[in-house]
Formats: C-alpha cells, structure tokens, sequence
C-alpha cells in the first residue's frame, strides 16, 4: 500500500443541488447501461431471455421442413395463417409468442433488476451512489428494454424468414421486398418492443414491491387473457388491449369476445406510452422509499 | 459528544436528531440523539447493539422510524447531495458478479457520473493505495477475505468522500495489512474527514478512535473521549499504578481522603493500584506526598482508562468485543 493522496485531493462529483444537472444524469445512466447491459446479455441471467426469445426458431424450422407448407399458396397466406396467429395467440386461451414468450422474457428480465441484486445483496452498491432513484430505475429500465428489444428483434426476423424462404428465396424476397412483407415485419417488431415497453415496465414494478412475484405475474397473464371478454372500459386497463388494435393482420377473437371501438394507432402508442411512464414514476418513488438491509431475503 | 473540539456547524457534523429505527417491534436503536464531528470516531458495542443500523440510517439504507439524520446538513433521502460526500464500506461480503477488482471499482466511479478518463485514474489510485495493483485484473470472487475488505475499502473511498463510514472495516485483515488500513484512516482523519467505524476489535479502536460511541441493546449508552467517558463514571473507581520507592508511606498518606476508596501494594513493595473517585484531586495530593516524603516515583499509569475497561464496566461481558 503507498500514501498516495486518494480521496482529498480528487474532484468529487459535484451535483447542482438547485436543480437538474442533465449533463451528470446523462453520464450515470450510461453508468448505469455499462453495468446492466452486460448483465443482461452476457451473464446467466440472460440464459432464460435467449431461451425463451430464440425456443419458437427450432419449431419453425421443422415446420419449415415439413409438408405442411405444400398446402399453402405462397408466403402471404403463410405469414396470414401461421405467423400473425402463433405472433398473436389463439383466445381465449393466451398463447402465443407476443402474449406468453415476450410476457414471460419481460417477467425474467425486467423484475430481477432490482429483485436478482436483493437476493445477490450487491443493491447497496447503487444505493451508495449519488444517483436520483427515479435515475437509476430509469437506468435499469432502458438496459433491459435495450435488450429485449435487440434479442426480440433478431428473433421476431429469423421467425417471419423462417416462415417466407420455405416458398422459395425469390418469392420470400419480392413478398418481404417488393410486397407488404416488410412492413409486416417492421409493424411485429415494434409490436414487440411496444410489449417490452409496456410488460417491463409493469414486472420491474412487481419486483420493487414482491420478493415472489409469481402470484401477481400470474393474475396480470389471467387478467391479459380475458381482456377480449371483459367490458370496454376494462379492456383498456391492460397492455394487450393497445397492441392487439395496431397488428397488421387482425385476428379472430373467438365466440365470447365483446366487441369494443378500437383504439386508433395514434391513441395505442402514446396511450401505453403514457401507461409506461406512469408506472416508472410510480416504481421511482417506490426505489426512493425502498430500504436495503436484505433481511429475510 | 463531550469534546473540547471548537463546536462546528450542521454543515459540519453528522447530526441524530431523537432518531429511532424499529424493525416491526423489534428496536434497532432508540432517541440517539448524537453529533459526530470530524476526527475518527469508533462505534462500540456487542452484536446486536445497534451499531449497523446506526450506520445504515446513517446512509439512508434504512430510514428512520421517528426523528431526522442530517449528515454535514444533508439528508440521506437525498442520494444524489449525500453520496459525492459520502462511502460507506458495509459488512455484506457480496459483490456484483463476475467482476474483477478493477471493473468493480471503476464502474460503479462511472455510476457516479465521473467520465472514463477520470475513472480510470482514480481506480488505479485507490487501488494502489490499499494495496490491491496486482490483484486488479482477477475476478473479486477469487480474492481473500482480507483482499475483499480492502476493495470494499477502496470502493468506498473511491470518489474522495468528506465522510467515510466503515462497518468492521479491520475483519479479515493479517495484522501488516491492518496495520496499513489504520494509517489509511488516520491520515484521512487529518485531512479532516470524518471517520465512523464500527468494531469489536477493542484494543484498536483505542489505538485509532479520537473519540467513542458505546452502545447496548439499540441505545447510547456512553459517548465522547475515552478520557472523559471515564472519568464522568463515577461508579467505577478510576485504577492508579504507581511504581516507586516508598509504597506504603504513599498508601498512609492517601487513605487520609475520602476520595480514596481502596490502595493495595505490590508483592515486590515496589508499587502500589490506588482506587479513586476523584482523579483531579488525587493527582494533587500525589504530588504534595512525592514533595513532602521525598518519594522516588518510576511510573503513574491509569490502568482502566481505556476503551475495554470502559465497555467492561458498562457493557459487562456481553457480546464478543475483545
């Protein structure tokens, strides 16, 4: 060990304490992003997102394989009958990509922000540093919508090609390039990241509030699975209720569903926009109040 | 505390206003009401006494049940005016994983705000100075118990904080290393830092604590210089040595006062414990005996005025302080 002066003679941060120093939020939260994107997509932790992210592709490729693509006409009808169902689910019951893969991977990711680093007991760490909790909540946030959205993205692709190439690269070409292919796929992607938006924002607050929170997460997936058969008013208490109206190719709502007006594009995207923020709000207040002493935990 | 530092400002001091911390029904501390001024000041007390949830509420890791901390006129609800100000090296021996000591320090310096460059330095800086350059580049989880105090050390100490506070920072460390970590606070102490450590390790926090707070059971039970903690115990004789040439002539003379309780000679009559409650006054009266006798005198030692003796006294043998 030397003498070397550490601690007096360094510049510590100097936050403006009068009001918002947004040059010094921006740099923590990059702080922050450094720390939790490697966490969430090169430690174990992220084993359960590429999981479930990537688990459709082996099934796509055996159906890609398999005789059942001779009864279709082409990728159009493939995409209109296989893709947009599978993507959306089949109600009543709530399966699907959208409502239970990317439901489960927001669940994974996004609660154990703060829940994974209670049980670690490595929280402190954030807590000891001069960061806003509505900063760091923000900060965490944005690394694991940053990388559901990245690993969605590349899976929500490799399942819409998978469904195209098996008519022929041409055909898949000039019906994703020169058709309405792409903006199908552009239009699933953002549905994907619109339900990352909203589902992560949701399952980060649980983990704020639930050391399990198998119980609340199941009573959302409940509460999302009958949204189609509950009144108008309460179909839009829900994340689903705002992503279903914007798919590209709309799908049957089975026998018991209730018909409501649809919420247009331009009131879906800021409407669980809104929902997202309000919820951040609410788990930044809730992070501002939370004690970190891991009793019981 | 009882001091005879120049009182400082709110802005100077670590303020507990009438604080209390429950735990559902369980007390964790109860009205401490306490000023920590800049100096190192040891925390001592059994488990349980308290000590980490004083700290804790002290970092705004638990917050209060009833009163207000303020730490150099801050409050700990305040992360973002606290934390540039503040480090806090905590007893949980966890880390986030799979990082190496240098990734460790350095990121959480980025949390902060501070830009890579200067990050970087100060990682370097501050693991050189406790003693960790060669073990930066290897992952945390394979150091020693005593490699990973001193990165937690480093971690706290990192951004230059004006308060440092430490939860058994001496745990695990080999006695060079500890020897070593002692300097380190000391000369943060002189820098005008405020130092709070919390130990078992009695001997050493006499070694290196301007002052002490005792606590038991989640209350204060004694604060201030050990000095003058002892002498306001009035219920424990203070314990004299003398070593000289006339022991018993010493022993007649001051068994005239009522402020002598008790004096027994040495087996070798070559010194004598004198027990008194009035230290200010026996020392007159021993120096009027050594003039008027013409006592030869080797050594006047208090031998109960430290910080074990004190905790004995009030704390008993409660808990595993050694």
């Amino acid at each position: 060990m030397t003498s070397a002066a550490v601690g007096s003679s360094t510049k510590p941060v100097s936050p403006n304490t009068s009001g918002l120093d947004w040059g010094l939020i921006a740099r923590q939260i990059a702080g922050i992003l450094r720390l939790e994107l490697r966490r969430n997509l090169l430690s174990r932790r992220s084993f359960g997102l590429y999981f479930l992210a990537f688990s459709p592709v082996g099934l796509f490729v055996i159906w890609a394989l398999s005789p059942a693509t001779e009864v279709l006409s082409g990728p159009a009808e493939a995409v209109a009958q296989v893709f947009a169902p599978i993507f959306g689910g089949f109600p009543p019951i709530f399966l699907g990509y959208l409502p239970t893969i990317i439901f489960l991977s927001a669940l994974i990711t996004f609660m154990s922000l703060f829940r994974s680093e209670i049980l670690e007991h490595s929280l402190h760490y954030y807590y000891l540093t001069p960061v806003r909790r509505w900063v760091l909540v923000t900060g965490k946030y944005c690394s694991a919508l940053i990388s559901a959205c990245c690993v969605f993205s590349v899976s929500t692709t490799l399942l819409f090609l998978l469904i195209c190439i098996p008519f022929g690269l041409g055909d898949a070409s000039q019906y994703i390039l020169q058709g309405p292919g792409l903006g199908y796929l552009t239009t699933y992607i953002g549905l994907a990241i619109m339900a990352c938006i909203g589902y992560g924002a949701v399952f980060l607050l649980l983990g704020l509030f639930f050391r399990n929170a198998i119980v609340p997460a199941a009573f959302i997936w409940a509460w999302e699975s009958i949204n189609f058969i509950l009144p108008s008013l309460l179909q839009k208490i829900s994340v689903i209720h705002y992503i279903r109206t914007l798919y590209p190719i709309p799908l049957p709502e089975g026998w018991l569903a209730v018909t409501t007006d649809a919420t247009s594009p331009w009131m879906s995207v800021p409407g669980l926009l809104i929902f997202t923020a309000l919820v951040l709000t609410f788990a930044g207040w809730r992070a501002g109040r939370m004690e970190v002493n891991y009793e019981g935990d | 505390m009882a001091s005879e530092q120049q009182p400082q400002s709110v802005e100077e001091t670590i303020v507990f206003d009438n604080v209390s911390k429950f735990y559902g029904e369980v007390l964790g501390v109860n009205r401490i009401n306490l000023t920590f001024q800049a100096g190192i000041t040891g925390l001592v007390g059994p488990n349980g006494s308290g000590k980490t949830t004083l700290m804790n509420l002290m970092t705004g890791l638990l917050r209060p049940t009833q009163g207000e901390v303020r730490v150099l006129g801050v409050s700990p609800s305040q992360p973002q005016n606290l934390f540039a100000r503040l480090g806090y090296s905590t007893q949980f021996d966890s880390f986030p994983g799979g990082m190496t000591g240098y990734q460790f320090i350095y990121s959480y310096l980025r949390v902060h705000g501070f830009p890579h460059g200067e990050a970087h330095n100060l990682t370097w800086q501050t693991l050189e100075r406790v003693g960790l350059t060669d073990a930066a580049e290897r992952k945390v989880a394979g150091y020693s118990k005593g490699m990973r105090q001193r990165v937690r050390l480093a971690q706290a100490i990192s951004h230059g904080p004006q308060v440092l506070v430490l939860d058994e920072p001496l745990n695990g460390l080999d006695p060079m290393a500890r020897a070593e970590v002692i300097d380190i606070f000391k000369d943060l102490a002189e820098t005008g830092c405020h130092l709070i450590i919390s130990s078992h390790i009695l001997h050493e926090v006499d070694m290196i604590a301007d002052r002490v707070v005792l606590l038991s059971s989640g209350y204060v039970v004694a604060e201030g210089e050990i000095g003058g903690v002892r002498t306001e115990m009035n219920d424990h004789p203070i314990q004299v040595l003398i070593r000289c040439n006339k022991p018993s002539t010493v022993a007649a003379r001051l068994f005239e006062h009522d402020y002598i309780v008790g004096a027994s000679l040495h087996d070798d009559l070559q010194g004598l414990e004198v027990q008194t409650r009035d230290a200010n006054r026996f020392y007159s009266q021993l120096n009027e005996i050594v003039i008027n006798e013409e006592v030869d005198i080797e050594t006047v030692t208090v031998a109960d005025a430290d910080v074990r003796a004190v905790y004995q006294y009030l704390i008993g043998n409660e808990g595993e302080a050694r």
